[in-house]
């Protein structure tokens, strides 16, 4: 299965479950350990921003889209919440003095690309992982 | 996630196993801080058996060091995993917390 959509529940403990699939989805595709385990917690970053940020708490959902490119891993996450663009947020202070504050980090070093749409509906995080 | 407590000598030892994330974080945080509460000075949590820690898991520590410190007491961090060790490393949080690669080690840094 080269592309799999999805809908999420904004809420933290929709998070482990959908961890699992997506790691097994990314054995599958063939994505090496160590670029595997990237993707998922940046993945998990951005599920996580999106929960506490864009919705704060609220009830609202999540459009996931993950598939397999041959050389590259792409995940789509689409959300209606508030807007939140990463590129806005300054980088933090290395190692960190106070807790917090690294998600967005994370994901900006983890993976490739990282690229950020605001429209009408909501938001759009597209991220990218090359498998080598 | 689920945390088991244990006391060696006036060490008290936390022993992890599961992911450590927003999920779960908070109730490894409450654990650690009612020992940090009663000022215990010598702290070891072994990951051991942690696959998966995100900026949630390392908030939950970079707080508790910080506390630790405050009290001159210490925290270690043994056994851990490439996956989540990479993590730290990423955020350079490796310069920063006592790492042990084994229980005796981490015995060995407390001193």
């Amino acid at each position: 299965m080269n592309k799999v959509t999805l809908e999420l529940p904004a809420r933290a403990e929709a998070l482990p479950p959908f961890r699992t699939q997506l790691q097994t989805w990314l054995q599958t595709a063939g994505a090496p350990q160590k670029a595997s385990s990237e993707i998922l917690v940046a993945v998990q970053e951005a599920l996580t921003n999106i929960v506490r940020h864009a919705y704060g708490g609220k009830e609202g959902k999540i459009d996931v889209c993950y598939e397999d490119q041959g050389d590259r891993i792409e995940i789509v996450l689409r959300d209606y919440g508030e807007s939140f663009d990463p590129s806005k947020i300054p980088a933090p202070e290395l190692p960190p003095v106070k807790p917090g504050g690294l998600g967005l980090y994370l994901i900006k070093t983890l993976m490739d690309q990282v690229e950020y749409q605001k429209n009408h509906e909501g938001n759009r995080l597209r991220l990218v992982k090359f498998k080598k | 996630m689920k945390i088991h407590q244990k006391q060696k000598e006036e060490v008290q030892i936390f022993e992890l196993v599961g992911e450590l994330d927003f999920h779960t974080s908070p109730g490894l945080r409450d654990k650690l801080h009612e020992v940090i509460d009663r000022k215990i000075a010598k702290i070891v949590v072994n990951l051991k058996k942690v696959s998966y820690i995100d900026s949630s898991g390392l908030a939950t520590f970079v707080e508790a060091f910080q506390k630790v410190k405050r009290y001159n007491g210490k925290l270690v961090l043994s056994e851990l995993e490439p996956p989540v060790r990479s993590v730290f490393e990423i955020a350079k949080l490796d310069s920063v917390f006592l790492l042990a690669g084994s229980e005796e080690e981490a015995f060995r840094l407390l001193i």
